[in-house]
């Protein structure tokens, strides 16, 4: 129990250290940063001004997804980005999209073209609750 | 006689394997802990804030606890840790999978996104099972000890 308990608090001292490292790179409260969310109204005002993204998988593309949007997915990252990147200029707002708020794969590649790409994009927005959302507003 | 020494060296060997799987997954979610707290939120069981602070304070807890195990220092403690860890991880990725979410992570943090439910929950389980078994040959060699 002794020893459960030493290594228990021993944890917490690099774990802080890094909580300081990276704070200003996490937002405690919102797992995105509310100035990195737009919401459909917001996006759609953007009009030509925006790239779209599907971050979804590629069969639920195949499917449907907003007009003009992009396929970019984690799974074949290598293979779609250059199709983004022939498209992409630094004044142009990347709007990245999956299936609903829950989901995960609009942050994880609105993470990988802010931090990953090259060159690291400034502009990249999560879209509030995802296709679902955009379906609603359709 | 020797076969005192084979346990002793399976269980040696297994010690090392389990610390290691524990360092080097601890390591990958500490390389990274904004996408492991991602990661932590898409099981939608605590809030954000609360999977910012396990983001950043896990990895180094199964690093310490896989060093212990290499070492065999705090070997007890260690072992408890991650018995306790990897029941928490099981029941996460059951109770995700039964709440029908699409889950990317478990022991083994980032990297195993790709891997589905079924790999996820074996893995979990064979680790755990050879935890169990460090404590089962710990408390043996423990009673040989104390005659």
């Amino acid at each position: 129990m002794r020893q459960a308990l030493i290594l228990v608090a021993l944890a917490f001292l690099p774990g802080i250290g890094q909580a300081i490292y990276f704070r200003d790179k996490v937002s405690w409260q919102l797992p995105v940063p509310a100035s990195e969310m737009v919401t459909v109204v917001q996006a759609r005002a953007w009009g030509e001004n925006a790239i779209w993204i599907d971050a979804r998988p590629d069969e639920e593309f195949a499917r449907d997804h907003v007009p003009g949007a992009l396929s970019l997915n984690e799974d074949r990252w290598n293979e779609l980005l250059p199709q983004f990147l022939a498209v992409w200029s630094p004044e142009k707002k990347i709007v990245v999209y999956c299936s609903s708020q829950s989901c995960n794969a609009s942050r994880e590649v609105a993470h990988r073209l802010r931090n990953q790409a090259q060159p690291p994009m400034q502009n990249v927005f999560v879209l509030e609750g995802g296709w679902e959302e955009w379906l609603k507003s359709r | 006689m020797a076969q005192v020494a084979i346990v002793k060296l399976l269980w040696r060997i297994v010690d090392l394997i389990v610390g290691g799987v524990f360092v080097w997954t601890g390591a990958i979610k500490a390389f990274d802990p904004i996408r492991f707290a991602s990661d932590i939120d898409n099981y939608k069981i605590l809030p954000w804030a609360i999977a910012v602070g396990l983001a950043f304070y896990l990895p180094w807890l199964e690093i310490f606890c896989g060093i212990a195990l290499i070492l065999r220092r705090f070997y007890l403690g260690g072992l408890s840790i991650l018995a306790g860890l990897i029941s928490v991880f099981v029941i996460a990725t059951v109770t995700a999978k039964v709440r029908g979410l699409d889950i990317t992570c478990g022991c083994f943090g980032h990297a195993s996104k790709k891997w589905n439910f079924s790999t996820h929950l074996g893995l979990d389980l064979v680790l755990f099972g050879l935890v169990i078994f460090l404590l089962f040959a710990w408390g043996r060699n423990f009673t040989a000890s104390q005659r």
